[in-house]
């Protein structure tokens, strides 16, 4: 009997709402809540856009652009796996089993980067080009 | 005995439900989708390093400047904008219709999912025109190399670029960008076309009835989320690419 869920039949573990009626109240609410998000979302790749277009010629410095840009990506990045793929309604040990791995970018992203800068400072350094 | 063992001792799982409270598809396709993340992961992180051993790079504002049908103006992001926008819009209308197969509404999955195959097949249609006018331009894999297509060189660098290292560098460069770019949008491209092929059999399965008697429809929850995710990658990919 316990182990039935996981020989037969998988829906006995389907966790999505079985009832939930379109008209309810409560489903005009979540929908309501998916178009907030899309406006949040187009208007941020509008102002990411108009920061590549405009950004320099009102003289902002190109790092300060750029740690707009990294912003702005992981905060949609966060809305997206948060509300449109429902990872902040799953329990928290699930969000951790996802998150916690993820964490590994830290080290990967500075560990290459600054590789890669370290060889063009050694290249100029001794005049490889 | 150990059975016993295990009934003592409630902190130990002893099977049955899940203790994530997901089916086992639903599981397997996040941690599919974390080992994906680490892939491109990976392609965008040494497309960085690249870019940080040289001493010049292709400009993004001078490199996707061209929008169809609008010959030789100079628009730069306004092409790949509209590419987001689309992938973005493709993303609400799969929201839409998992929240349609939440409401248990046939017709209302197969309307948004429509939508949704839609957005990608657009979405597509769009890289195409891109990949097609950079090719026109030279660029491919392996393009720029001993002197090759060096006339259209110029138009991929920012006016003021220095002219000496432009020179020494900039075929170099240039080549590295676009095996880049190809590469991973071109690893994106085939996870849409994937996505789109999925979307459809879904699609059909609806239609058909499938999820209906079966009493749920988790399967457009579990291929939402690879459509989402692709949505995702496009976010990273649009930032590196684009805007740094």
């Amino acid at each position: 009997m316990e182990f039935s869920n996981y020989e037969s039949d998988q829906s006995a573990l389907y966790s999505g709402e079985h009832h939930l009626d379109a008209n309810s109240a409560d489903s005009k609410a979540k929908v309501k809540n998916i178009i907030k998000v899309t406006a949040i979302l187009t208007v941020v790749t509008i102002v990411e856009v108009g920061l590549g277009l405009y950004g320099h010629s009102v003289g902002m410095p190109k790092w300060l652009i750029n740690s707009f840009f990294i912003l702005l990506t992981l905060f949609k990045a966060g809305y997206i796996v948060k509300i449109f793929m429902h990872l902040g309604d799953e329990i928290k040990n699930m969000i951790l089993t996802i998150l916690i791995p993820l964490a590994l970018f830290f080290w990967f992203i500075i560990a290459f980067l600054w590789d890669g800068s370290f060889w063009l400072w050694i290249n100029h350094a001794f005049g490889i080009r | 005995m150990s059975s016993v063992a295990l009934e003592s001792n409630k902190k130990v799982w002893g099977g049955g439900r899940s203790p994530f409270n997901l089916s086992y598809g639903k599981i397997m396709m996040w941690y599919f989708l974390m080992s994906d993340a680490f892939t491109f992961g990976a392609f965008l992180i040494s497309y960085g390093t690249t870019r940080f051993f040289s001493s010049i790079w292709p400009d993004a504002n001078s490199v996707f400047k061209s929008f169809p049908f609008c010959g030789e103006a100079n628009l730069p992001l306004m092409f790949v904008s509209l590419m987001t926008f689309i992938l973005i819009i493709s993303s609400v209308t799969m929201v839409m219709a998992v929240h349609a197969g939440h409401c248990r509404d046939k017709a209302g999955v197969i309307k948004w999912m429509l939508w949704t195959i839609l957005g990608g097949i657009a979405f597509l249609g769009c890289q195409a025109w891109e990949w097609t006018h950079l090719h026109h331009h030279g660029a491919w894999w392996g393009a720029f190399r001993n002197g090759a297509s060096a006339e259209f060189l110029p138009h991929f660098f920012a006016h003021n670029v220095d002219p000496t290292l432009f020179a020494a560098e900039g075929a170099d460069a240039a080549h590295k960008f676009f095996n880049f770019f190809f590469t991973i949008t071109g690893f994106h491209g085939a996870h849409v076309a994937s996505g789109v092929v999925l979307n459809i059999i879904i699609l059909l399965n609806t239609i058909n009835g499938t999820y209906e008697k079966r009493g749920h429809y988790e399967m457009v929850e579990k291929v939402g989320l690879y459509w989402h995710f692709v949505d995702l990658v496009w976010v990273f990919v649009f930032t590196c690419f684009y805007l740094l």
